[in-house]
C-alpha cells in the first residue's frame, strides 16, 4: 500500500532537520552547564598556560582557569541572551509593525519614518556605544539589543499585515464594523504568526553574533565565562603565535559559529515553507 | 519631483545626524554617579587629584545647565574640537585624523570586493541553482554567513601569517617605514576577512532576488516568446534583479563600517577602529565619544552615497515617479 500514501513532508526538511539537531545538542551542553559547581571556568583549578591532560580537555588559560568549563558555561549565557532578546524584539516589532500597519495615517508615517532612522544606524557600534556607556551587565545586554534590533522585523511585519489586511474577507469584515486590532488578532494572525518564526530566529542569530563581538572587544561582563570573552583573552595574548590556539582559540569560536549556522538553517528552511507568504509580503 | 524625494531624504539624514549626535552626547551623562564616572575606571578616578578633577569637570562644562552643555557640545562638533584624549594628552581630532585615512582605505576596498564578489557569485547561483555547482555556492555562503567576523580573522592569521608565513598578521608599516606594497600587504587579510564575511548575506539575497524575477510571468512570457535565455537575463531580468540588492548593499555598508573596529582590533590595523578599540579599554571616554561620533557620521555619510547613486541603476527614481 505504500504507493498510496502521500508523499511524506516533514516540517523543516534536510536542511532544517541538521539545524535543529545542531541546536538540540548545544541546548544539551547548556543545561548541563547549569549543573556545574557557581565558579566553573571562573576558578583556577590547574597552572596557567596548562596544555591538555587528565581533568582538564582543553588546558587551561592564562589565569588557570578551565577552558572547557568555559565552553559549557558560555553555551548557555549566548543561548539565553540569544532567546530573551529575540523574543523581545520580535514582541517589539509586531507591536510597531502591527500598529504602523493598521494604526492612522500620522501614527504609521511616524513609526516608519522613526524606522528608517534606525535603519541607518549602524547597529554594532550602537550596541558598543551602548554598552560602554551603560555597563555591560546580562539584562542591561538584553535591553540594548532588543532596543537596537527591532526596525528590520517590524517593516517585515508591516508588509504582512498589509498584505492580510487587502485580503477579501477582512475587508468584508472592515466594512461591517469590526474593531482593527481584533480582526487583525481574530482574523489576521494565522496570515502573519507563522512569520514571526524566522523573524526569531534571525533576530536570535544576531544577537549571539553581537554579543560576542561585544565581549571579544572586551565589553562582556567579566563575572560570566562566555565564548566571546574566552577569545578576547586569546586575542590579548597572542595565543595565535603558540599551538595553544587549538584547544583555546578553535572551540568556542566554532561553538559560535555552529550555533549561528544551527539558527541559519532552521531559519533558511522555515522561510522556504512559507515563501509564498513571503513573497506577498515583500511586493 | 526629484526635489521632493530629495528633500525627504535630506530630512532623514538630518534626522539621523541628530539622533547619533544626541546618542553621543547624553549616554556619558545618562550614567549613574554624575558624568565624572565616565571618564575612568574606579581606580583611574580614585587617582585624580582635586584639581585635576576640577579640571575635567570645567573643560568638559558639566557645572553648567544642560542645554548650554548641549550647545557647547555641538560647537565643539562644528568647529572640530572634540576635546583632549585622557590616555595620551592628543586632541582627539588630531588622533582621528590620522586614523581616519587607513580606515577610509580599508572600509572602501572591502565595500568594492564585497559588492563584486557578493554579486557575481549570487547571480552564478541562480543561474546554476540546479547543478551541484550552484548548491555548493549557496552552503559556503549559508556557513560564512555563520562566522563571526573576529573568529574568521583569527583563523586567517593562523594559517596565512603563522603557518604559512606569506603574509603579515598585523600593523601597516614595517621597520623601514610606510611603502605602498607595504600598505598592499597588509590590506590583504583584513579586506578578506571582511568580504568573506560580508558576502554571504549579499549573496544569499542576489540569489533569491534573481530567481524571483526569472520566474516572473512576463520573463517566462519572453522566454516562451524565444527570447535566447543569455538574452533574457542579461537585458531584462539582472536590472530589477539588482534593484532590491542595492538597497541591501546599503545595509552591509553600516556593517562593513561597523566591522572595522573588529577586523582592524583583530589585525592590530592603525585605523579608527583601532583607536575605539583602545579607547575603550583605556576608557578614554573624549577619545571614544569622537571615534564612534566619526564612526557614525561615515556610516551615514556612506549611505547617502549609496543612496545618490540609486538612479544610476533605477531611472524611475531619476524622474521621481513610480513607487
Amino acid at each position: 500500500m505504500m504507493f498510496l500514501r502521500a508523499p511524506r513532508r516533514s516540517l523543516l526538511g534536510t536542511q532544517g532537520l541538521i539545524g535543529a539537531g545542531i541546536l538540540v545538542a548545544i541546548v544539551g551542553v547548556a543545561l548541563y552547564g547549569t549543573l556545574l559547581p557557581d565558579d566553573a571556568g571562573r576558578a583556577r583549578v590547574a597552572q596557567p598556560y596548562a596544555p591538555p591532560g587528565a581533568g582538564l580537555p582543553l588546558g587551561a588559560d592564562d589565569l588557570g582557569r578551565n577552558l572547557l568549563d568555559q565552553l559549557i558555561v558560555g553555551a548557555g549565557t549566548s543561548l539565553s541572551l540569544a532567546f530573551i532578546v529575540a523574543a523581545a524584539t520580535t514582541a517589539l516589532a509586531a507591536l510597531v509593525g502591527g500598529a504602523a500597519g493598521i494604526g492612522p495615517r500620522w501614527l504609521s508615517a511616524t513609526l516608519m519614518r522613526g524606522t528608517d532612522v534606525m535603519l541607518v544606524l549602524p547597529e554594532l557600534i550602537l550596541y558598543i556605544l551602548a554598552a560602554a556607556f551603560l555597563g555591560q551587565s546580562f539584562g542591561t545586554r538584553v535591553t540594548i539589543l532588543a532596543l537596537i534590533l527591532w526596525p528590520v522585523p517590524a517593516r517585515v511585519l508591516r508588509a504582512a499585515v498589509l498584505t492580510a489586511w487587502s485580503r477579501g474577507h477582512l475587508e468584508v469584515a472592515r466594512a461591517m464594523g469590526a474593531p482593527r486590532w481584533w480582526l487583525l488578532l481574530r482574523h489576521g494572525s494565522y496570515l502573519i504568526g507563522p512569520l514571526l518564526i524566522p523573524v526569531f530566529v534571525r533576530t536570535a542569530m544576531r544577537a549571539v553574533i553581537y554579543d560576542a563581538t561585544l565581549s571579544f572587544l572586551g565589553l562582556g561582563d567579566p563575572t560570566a565565562p562566555s565564548w566571546g570573552t574566552t577569545l578576547f583573552w586569546v586575542q590579548t595574548n597572542g595565543v595565535f603565535l603558540s599551538e595553544a590556539w587549538l584547544w583555546w582559540a578553535l572551540p568556542p569560536g566554532a561553538a559560535i559559529t555552529l550555533t549561528v549556522l544551527a539558527l541559519a538553517l532552521i531559519g533558511i528552511a522555515v522561510e522556504e515553507r512559507l515563501n509564498p507568504a513571503l513573497r506577498e509580503a515583500t511586493r | 519631483m526629484p526635489w521632493r524625494y530629495a528633500a525627504g531624504r535630506l530630512a532623514e539624514y538630518a534626522a539621523v545626524l541628530a539622533v547619533a549626535l544626541t546618542l553621543n552626547f547624553a549616554l556619558p551623562r545618562a550614567l549613574p554617579g554624575g558624568p565624572l564616572k565616565s571618564f575612568g575606571s574606579p581606580e583611574a578616578l580614585a587617582r585624580l587629584t582635586d584639581d585635576e578633577r576640577a579640571q575635567i569637570a570645567t573643560q568638559y562644562g558639566f557645572g553648567k545647565p544642560l542645554h548650554e552643555q548641549f550647545l557647547d557640545y555641538l560647537g565643539g562638533v562644528f568647529t572640530l574640537d572634540l576635546g583632549t584624549s585622557l590616555s595620551d594628552g592628543r586632541p582627539v581630532t588630531q588622533a582621528l585624523g590620522e586614523a581616519l585615512p587607513w580606515t577610509l582605505l580599508l572600509v572602501g576596498t572591502s565595500i568594492i570586493c564585497t559588492a563584486l564578489v557578493g554579486v557575481t557569485f549570487g547571480v552564478l547561483g541562480a543561474l546554476r541553482r540546479r547543478e551541484g555547482k550552484g548548491s555548493g555556492l549557496l552552503g559556503t555562503a549559508i556557513v560564512l554567513d555563520s562566522f563571526p567576523q573576529f573568529w574568521l580573522g583569527m583563523l586567517l592569521i593562523v594559517l596565512f601569517g603563522v603557518q604559512l608565513q606569506l603574509l603579515p598578521t598585523f600593523g601597516v608599516s614595517g621597520v623601514e617605514g610606510v611603502t605602498v606594497s607595504g600598505v598592499l600587504l597588509h590590506l590583504i587579510l583584513p579586506v578578506t576577512t571582511m568580504t568573506l564575511t560580508g558576502m554571504g548575506y549579499l549573496f544569499l539575497y542576489t540569489r533569491s532576488s534573481l530567481l524571483t524575477v526569472l520566474t516572473s510571468e512576463p520573463i517566462q512570457h519572453a522566454h516562451a516568446r524565444g527570447v535566447p535565455y543569455g538574452r533574457l537575463v542579461r537585458r531584462h531580468a539582472l536590472r530589477p534583479a539588482l534593484l532590491p540588492v542595492h538597497t541591501i548593499l546599503m545595509m552591509e555598508i553600516g556593517f562593513l563600517a561597523a566591522g572595522s573596529i573588529v577586523v582592524e582590533t583583530v589585525f592590530a590595523y592603525p585605523g579608527l577602529g583601532r583607536l575605539t578599540f583602545d579607547a575603550i579599554t583605556a576608557r578614554d571616554y573624549p577619545l571614544m565619544q569622537g571615534a564612534f561620533l566619526v564612526l557614525t557620521l561615515m556610516v551615514v555619510l556612506m549611505n547617502a552615497v549609496a543612496d545618490a547613486t540609486y538612479p544610476l541603476l533605477d531611472p524611475r527614481a531619476r524622474t521621481g515617479g513610480g513607487p
